[in-house]
């Protein structure tokens, strides 16, 4: 069914074009997430016109549901030559449309980290590529900590008690927790994963399998629900309705001294409240080991080349433009404002990207948790927490709910 | 006879062209859900394994979530029917009445029918969230510091609420329609013979309203049951999935897990429970019509 309606579709455009299409321009279809990069890519794609004139690259993106539209467009055989997903564990699910990049030049200027999240489950091929690198931790308000005279920020769990107590006798609320957003929770849950054990996707593939249990890794069990506690009870009025506006405005309006699940996404829009707030970045507090409180660096998205498409060579001429080109290497840092996920050295004016190279440089990185499970076990991950934290669900079934969603939605089937 | 068969072709060239649209937008859709429902499929794999009846026993035997959805569902649909129709009956009574403003106040009730269901949604989650806790400040009302999107048993009138201030002017124009179409000599005569406001409303506007009352209560009981978008844009099922309906369910099944096989299933599940509640409700109002 599916063939036969594509093959109508495609003898239709055929029928429609052929006359006026006749060896042109040829065009690469580009549809991918992040909308909020689309102006710098407008400009890369400005910049790859002046390169190669005779190739056209029609750009589309998408605020929501970018996962849905893409099977659409999967499934009406109108695959987009450039697509993209989550790195790690969704890598496998489009793995049959994707070409393996692995041969191709930029691998040379591609990060290390970067390409571990784009290999498939065996450690073999590489099938994407990142527009940004990443980092994440616990964003923090200077001038409040100074206030509160906290002249260390905490990096173990009673240090965190103790800074939440002072903040409180200034009369300052400590969190606003986003808790009405189920990708802050696993955002949060990655760091904890990161302190629990040195090989996360190894520990994930257990509970996929149903041979672990969260009781049996007190950092989880114990630190990681001591944490969404206490956000809970120093942070907003009615958590469960907090969003991401929610924690960017109280934070930039100065009501709260930290918001967890963020990262460098959020600057801008604080930069644009208040632009002279002093913004702090740190590994979140998951033990009380001080060297675990690490900031997490990688690259969460993946953009992706499809196997079938058939302007691949010039489709794969574009990506390696991308990658090595001076222009290329130059964009990640100059225009799009993002980690860049090459070798380059770059300033940034980010302060949180600042702090996060630096953090990285002196204590090391965790491992990026997330995606290693793919967003369908997050989203119910979140909703399970998120009753958690409404009450109607205690710490004991909400373990054994989410030891549940691993094996139903990751596990094999 | 000539002209019998031309009137036949011509009758089935003229159906063809709407036939073939609803076809491929409807019916063939539903044919191949039909088959996808037997079958294990992610949405985007090539391979699609077929499995029998293996997706219906899993909804039915293993996991109890359809069923909570199912009663969420059934719940919010109830409630809907209610109130949109006691709402908009009572409404409508008042707006036929000439009063000075009646027809800005018919306006004003029919504005939020032709917004679209995700911009209420958001409209009303802003109110809920920002607007309350503003009024809250000004007017110390305890009722609004109840966390009204964030508690997964208030989150559940808040949906119903949004829902029916939303499409409570479509039923108040049917309804207006139907009260106007009541013939004044009878209510008339029901006044000469002595028969009270009430009275006359209970024993001769209501009965003669039968064929409105239809209407309403079918319209009622589909948009009840088909519920999503609302839902999406207040709460996306939260919190803690406290308000996922049926079909944001199937969606999530089928769109966000990949289970494509079982989200077609559950479809078709759905389609199977709306066809007989709906033949049903269409029955009962039916036979307690009354025609003059």
């Amino acid at each position: 069914m599916k063939r036969y309606l594509s093959i109508f579709v495609v003898l239709v455009l055929l029928i429609g074009l052929g006359s006026s299409v006749l060896a042109e321009k040829a065009t690469i279809n580009m549809f991918i997430s992040m909308p909020e990069y689309s102006d710098a890519i407008h400009e890369l794609i400005d910049a790859y016109q002046e390169v190669k004139p005779d190739v056209t690259i029609n750009y589309e993106t998408t605020q929501n549901d970018y996962p849905t539209l893409l099977k659409v467009k999967l499934n009406s055989g109108d695959l987009p030559d450039i697509f993209a997903s989550t790195s790690g564990k969704e890598i496998e699910l489009y793995k049959e449309y994707s070409r393996d990049l692995s041969d191709q030049p930029l691998m040379e200027t591609m990060l290390p980290a970067i390409k571990e999240a784009m290999t498939d489950a065996n450690g073999d091929g590489m099938y994407g590529i990142a527009i940004k690198g990443n980092y994440f931790g616990l964003i923090y308000n200077k001038d409040l900590f100074e206030q509160a005279d906290i002249t260390k920020f905490p990096e173990t769990i009673s240090e965190l008690e103790i800074a939440i107590e002072k903040l409180e006798a200034e009369g300052i609320t400590p969190f606003s927790s986003g808790f009405g957003e189920w990708w802050v929770f696993k955002h949060v849950f990655q760091h904890f994963m990161a302190a629990a054990t040195d090989d996360v996707p190894a520990l994930i593939q257990k509970f996929e399998k149903g041979e672990a249990k969260i009781k049996d890794y007190p950092e989880l069990y114990d630190n990681f629900f001591r944490f969404v506690d206490l956000v809970k009870e120093h942070g907003d009025a009615k958590p469960l309705e907090s969003s991401l506006n929610t924690e960017i405005s109280s934070f930039a309006t100065g009501r709260a001294a930290m918001i967890i699940g963020q990262g460098p996404w959020v600057e801008d829009s604080i930069k644009e409240i208040d632009p002279g707030l002093k913004i702090g970045f740190a590994g979140y507090p998951v033990s009380e080991d001080p060297s675990q409180s690490q900031v997490i660096t990688g690259a969460d998205q993946a953009v992706r080349i499809s196997k079938e498409s058939d302007v691949l060579p010039e489709v794969l001429d574009f990506v390696n433009w991308w990658y090595t080109s001076d222009y290329g290497k130059a964009w990640f840092a100059d225009v799009a404002g993002v980690v860049p996920p090459i070798a380059v050295d770059v300033e940034s004016d980010y302060a949180i990207i600042n702090q996060g190279s630096a953090a990285v440089e002196k204590k090391g990185s965790a491992p990026l948790g997330i995606i290693y499970s793919t967003d369908a076990f997050h989203s119910a991950f979140g909703e399970t927490m998120q009753a958690y934290v409404g009450g109607a669900a205690d710490k004991e079934a909400t373990c054994t709910i989410i030891e549940k969603l691993w094996m139903e939605i990751d596990g094999e089937k | 006879m000539n002209r019998k068969r031309l009137e036949k072709v011509e009758t089935f060239l003229f159906t063809m062209p709407a036939a073939i649209l609803v076809s491929v937008m409807i019916y063939i859709p539903f044919v191949m859900s039909a088959v996808y429902s037997l079958t294990e499929w992610n949405g985007i794999s090539k391979a699609v394994t077929f499995i029998g009846i293996e997706n219906f026993k899993t909804i039915f035997l293993e996991s109890k979530q359809f069923l909570n959805v199912l009663i969420f569902t059934g719940k919010y649909t109830a409630l809907f029917m209610i109130l949109s129709n006691v709402l908009a009956l009572v409404l409508a009574v008042v707006l036929v009445k000439k009063i000075k403003t009646a027809n800005i106040l018919r306006g004003v009730f029919f504005v939020p029918y032709i917004m679209s269901m995700t911009i209420v949604g958001f409209i009303w989650k802003f109110i809920f969230s920002q607007g309350f806790a503003r009024l809250f400040e000004i007017s110390e009302w305890g009722l609004l510091n109840l966390s009204w999107l964030g508690n997964g048993d208030l989150a559940f009138y808040s949906v119903v609420f949004v829902g029916v201030w939303q499409q409570l002017g479509f039923y108040i124009v049917l309804y207006i329609a139907g009260l106007q179409a009541v013939p004044e000599d009878v209510l008339e005569a029901a006044t000469v013979d002595g028969a009270s406001k009430v009275k006359r409303f209970f024993r001769i506007t209501l009965p003669l309203l039968g064929p409105s009352i239809t209407i309403c209560l079918f319209m009622s009981l589909t948009n009840g049951l088909k519920v999503f978008d609302i839902i999406l844009a207040l709460t996306k099922g939260g919190p803690g999935g406290a308000t996922y309906s049926a079909t944001l369910d199937i969606y999530r099944e089928a769109f966000q897990y990949n289970n494509y096989g079982i989200g077609s299933a559950k479809a078709l599940i759905f389609f199977v429970i709306i066809l007989i509640l709906t033949q049903l409700v269409l029955g009962f109002s039916r036979r307690n019509e009354v025609e003059l």
